[in-house]
């Protein structure tokens, strides 16, 4: 179990995570896989699976668990930013101190410049689960 | 054009899903920042968790067998989402819709041989801010009828 000491990953999207992603998923939406259909509505470019920032989130929370993936019981995330190719997500697990959560891992992920590309994620092992 | 709410309680599925240990590891390593095949990858441990594809550290757990990524559950849990979005009757412009939020409660890890069956529900459709926000809850069960994970999926679609 996590401490005060956050519990850290990093993962770089490289310019092929997206296919790679959109395969091993089945999620072939062309924003992902597209750079001039993703500009066509705005965006900056293709852009990662938010469901691949989620899995790298879900791989810090196991690590702060202590690594057994069956300790996952509870993972939320709201993509606050879309993650870029090249982008590099530092993610970061540790203990919240919400009084009413105990137990919660507060979940951070935040590209090279310090932005977070997800909020409100957090997640909660057994622990949390038997209080 | 907003979403209409009267689709809220459209239900879809059931959709049947059979796990297999090489759809684990192809998934292991795109959730990695590890590059493609398998085989180059499976060496680094930081990058592949081994109870993701290593048989014999499946056999030594507690779980007796490989297990999936949390997040693989995608790959079943996510068909009721995909197919509201698509619906005709919805009327969604694809290229502008964004995954939202979402929230995974798990109860069972996932073993490749698990077959698995995904039903989900538009639970809640409403309008904040000019976007239309769409709610689809599923729930997978694997062939013991066992409830393995309950998904949130929150779509956002711009205008």
């Amino acid at each position: 179990m996590a401490g005060r000491t956050p519990v850290v990953l990093e993962r770089e999207c490289d310019r092929y995570r997206p296919i790679y992603y959109a395969a091993a998923s089945g999620d072939f939406n062309p924003i992902h896989l597209d750079k001039e259909v993703a500009q066509a509505v705005g965006l900056p470019g293709n852009i990662l699976h938010g469901m691949c920032t989620m899995a790298w989130a879900a791989e810090v929370a196991v690590d702060a668990l202590g690594g057994d993936p069956g300790d996952l019981k509870t993972l939320q995330v709201r993509f606050s930013r879309p993650v870029k190719i090249d982008d590099r997500i530092t993610f970061s697990a540790e203990l919240g101190t919400d009084e009413a959560n105990p137990g919660r891992l507060q979940i951070k992920a935040l590209n090279q410049e310090g932005q977070e590309v997800l909020k409100n994620a957090w997640a909660t092992g057994p622990a949390a689960e038997a209080r | 054009m907003a979403v209409d709410p009267k689709f809220k309680g459209h239900s879809y599925g059931p959709y049947r899903y059979e796990v297999g240990l090489e759809k684990i590891r192809e998934f292991a390593v795109a959730i990695s920042s590890a590059a493609l095949p398998y085989e180059a990858a499976r060496h680094s441990p930081r990058q592949l968790r081994p109870i993701y594809h290593d048989l014999e550290t499946g056999k030594a757990s507690r779980h007796g067998s490989v297990v999936a990524p949390p997040t693989f559950c995608v790959n079943f849990a996510m068909a009721p989402f995909l197919e509201a979005v698509v619906d005709p009757q919805l009327s969604i412009d694809l290229p502008m819709l964004l995954h939202g939020e979402q929230t995974f409660e798990f109860f069972d890890v996932v073993r490749p041989g698990d077959v698995m069956t995904t039903s989900g529900v538009i639970t809640d459709i409403y309008e904040r801010a000019q976007k239309d926000f769409i709610i689809v809850v599923s729930e997978s069960k694997n062939q013991t009828g066992k409830l393995v994970v309950r998904g949130t999926w929150t779509a956002v679609v711009r205008r």
